[in-house]
């Protein structure tokens, strides 16, 4: 549901034969003792990195609007977002 | 006279500085070649005649002035997930179909900034995601040296041209072996830098903890060449290296002679490896051994765990990197809806082809709660194993050799209906990706006429070290990257 990808008829047993499959070798994931093992997220030593906070020009509304599907007011257009009362 | 189509960049430079041939004139032989032969190997999503004629002028006006560098006027093509200002960008996608970068990535600014000339954008796996290049949402790329065979993949089209001759150098992303494994089945040389190595700003994130920008070339030296010229700290990437810079260069000239080099016997006996590819890997490491290196026998104990933990930070991180295609700021959007998660969906739905699909399922399901700890955390504590196994495989080798890929080129359509079969043809790869090493895979001759490519990895920012080691064979073996005929 939060993936949003707008599964159809069809496609619920299409994929579920394909991951069933692929999910039965990531298991054996399960066969490795990891007790003591600290998780990795990244593999380099580089540590967090500030900046200093200094203005510099960014992104201009013309330009950032320049891709978009669709603009209003120099805003991106989107469907609403609250169902009408 | 040197051949424009098919040299490599010190020949064309030479002929370059010398005002024997000019940037133009160049160009001009590389878009007859891509006239000629694209149409069948179909490398290229869209060329870019208007920039090239625009940078091959600037070319010709540094040479003029006595102020080129190496790679002032060599011709390069560029991989579509890198994005270049103004340049129609899509990731291989249909939802970015359109999209054309407010910027230029660091990268490829640095390379343009050495005078390089840009051809055109390459055919790639939809967001990276595959290792044939069939997962393309425009048409598949087809192997120069059989074109019912893949040129692996992702970075299949940039495999592919220079293979094919169309480009001096490409531009691909490895995140588990996509610049690697179709220059192994391609019969070019191909590297992946260390993570960090390389700024990956302006490359379209697939995987960020796994992604890297490396070069394709006819040889090692201009592999070296074009990594160094890219390399390098840039604030705009935070991961980044201070330590990166052109010592990518330094001490690799050198030979083999007293090296140390690992063979981790679980390489040589994975899943599906093909006799024929063992065959060829056999005979290179009797070259190494010739050329004065000495051969150890070395372990990576968790190898058979690497798809598996790959499979679940890949996706992972792809299915959040993702979300940001949503048909609101760029790309393809489904306006005709009701309210906007039912544009979500059906933008999606129609951008996303079944590879990208699958993969945003799978690390939806990963990250979610009650499956975190079972699949994402796990897979992080294995990567670590892994991290460690070649930690203590570098204690006894100076770099680790086998092959890149477990099978040559395979027909186009044969894994496409078995994704954990085309899972595989990253094994031998993945594993660099998971523990940040820098690898390179040179051609080694070939199995049932087709092209085997060697893969040397080493220790992180030990680019110097794969370098040597892949210039030793290259030069010990005599095998050059050779241009397909294309019949």
């Amino acid at each position: 549901m939060l993936a949003r990808i707008g599964l159809e008829p069809g496609d619920e047993e299409f994929y579920a034969e394909q991951l069933s499959g692929i999910l039965a070798h990531i298991d054996r994931l399960q066969e490795v003792d990891t007790d003591a093992i600290p998780p990795t997220a990244q593999v380099v030593e580089v540590a967090n990195r500030l900046r200093e906070d200094e203005p510099r020009p960014g992104l201009g509304q013309v330009e950032a609007l320049a891709n978009a599907p669709a603009a209003v007011d120099g805003s991106f257009r989107v469907p609403s977002i609250q169902e009408e009362a | 006279m040197t051949q424009l189509v098919g040299s490599t960049i010190g020949e064309l430079g030479k002929l370059l500085r010398a005002r024997e041939v000019s940037a133009r004139e160049l160009l001009q032989a590389h878009q007859e070649r891509i006239e000629e032969v694209d149409g069948r190997v179909k490398a290229f999503l869209r060329l870019t005649p208007e920039l090239a004629a625009e940078q091959a002028g600037r070319a010709d006006q540094a040479l003029k002035a006595g102020d080129a560098g190496p790679l002032t006027g060599i011709p390069v093509a560029v991989k579509d997930v890198l994005c270049v200002r103004g340049v129609e960008t899509t990731a291989g996608s249909q939802i970015l179909r359109g999209f054309k970068p407010p910027y230029t990535g660091t990268a490829m600014a640095r390379l343009f900034d050495q005078g390089m000339v840009m051809l055109g954008v390459t055919n790639c796996d939809e967001f990276a995601m595959g290792s044939s290049t069939e997962n393309s949402g425009y048409f598949p790329t087809h192997n120069p040296w059989a074109l019912d065979r893949v040129p692996g993949g992702s970075s299949g089209g940039s495999a592919a041209a220079v293979a094919a001759g169309e480009a001096v150098i490409s531009l691909g992303t490895d995140t588990g072996g996509s610049i690697r494994q179709p220059a192994a089945l391609c019969g070019v040389v191909g590297m992946k830098p260390t993570y960090g190595r390389v700024s990956r700003y302006g490359l379209i994130a697939f995987a960020s903890s796994l992604d890297q920008i490396g070069p394709f070339a006819r040889s090692v030296d201009d592999a070296a060449l074009t990594l160094a010229a890219m390399a390098g700290h840039d604030p705009l990437d935070a991961t980044s290296s201070d330590r990166a810079g052109h010592d990518v260069l330094s001490s690799y000239g050198g030979e083999v002679k007293g090296m140390r080099l690992g063979v981790p016997r679980e390489y040589y006996e994975v899943e599906g490896i093909e006799p024929g590819v063992k065959a060829a890997i056999e005979r290179a490491l009797q070259v190494l051994r010739a050329a004065g290196a000495e051969l150890v026998d070395v372990s990576l104990p968790h190898t058979d765990y690497g798809l598996a933990a790959y499979y679940i930070i890949a996706p992972a991180e792809c299915s959040s990197n993702l979300a940001r295609f949503d048909g609101v700021r760029y790309g393809m959007s489904e306006e005709d809806s009701a309210n906007v998660t039912e544009a979500y969906s059906k933008t999606r739905r129609r951008g996303f082809g079944t590879e990208v699909r699958r993969r945003i399922m799978l690390g939806t399901y990963a990250l979610s709660s009650g499956y975190y700890d079972a699949y994402y955390l796990k897979a992080q504590k294995v990567r670590t194993l892994i991290k460690g196994d070649f930690d203590q495989a570098f204690k006894k080798c100076d770099a680790i050799v086998s092959a890149t890929s477990p099978t040559v080129a395979f027909p186009i359509g044969s894994r496409t209906q078995d994704p954990l079969s085309m899972y595989l043809c990253d094994v031998l790869t993945l594993g660099g990706n998971l523990a940040g090493l820098p690898g390179i895979s040179v051609p080694c001759g070939t199995s049932e006429g087709l092209p085997v490519g060697l893969q040397v990895l080493a220790p992180q920012w030990g680019e110097n070290v794969a370098l040597r080691v892949a210039r030793a064979y290259e030069t010990a073996s005599g095998l050059n990257a050779e241009v397909a005929p294309v019949g």
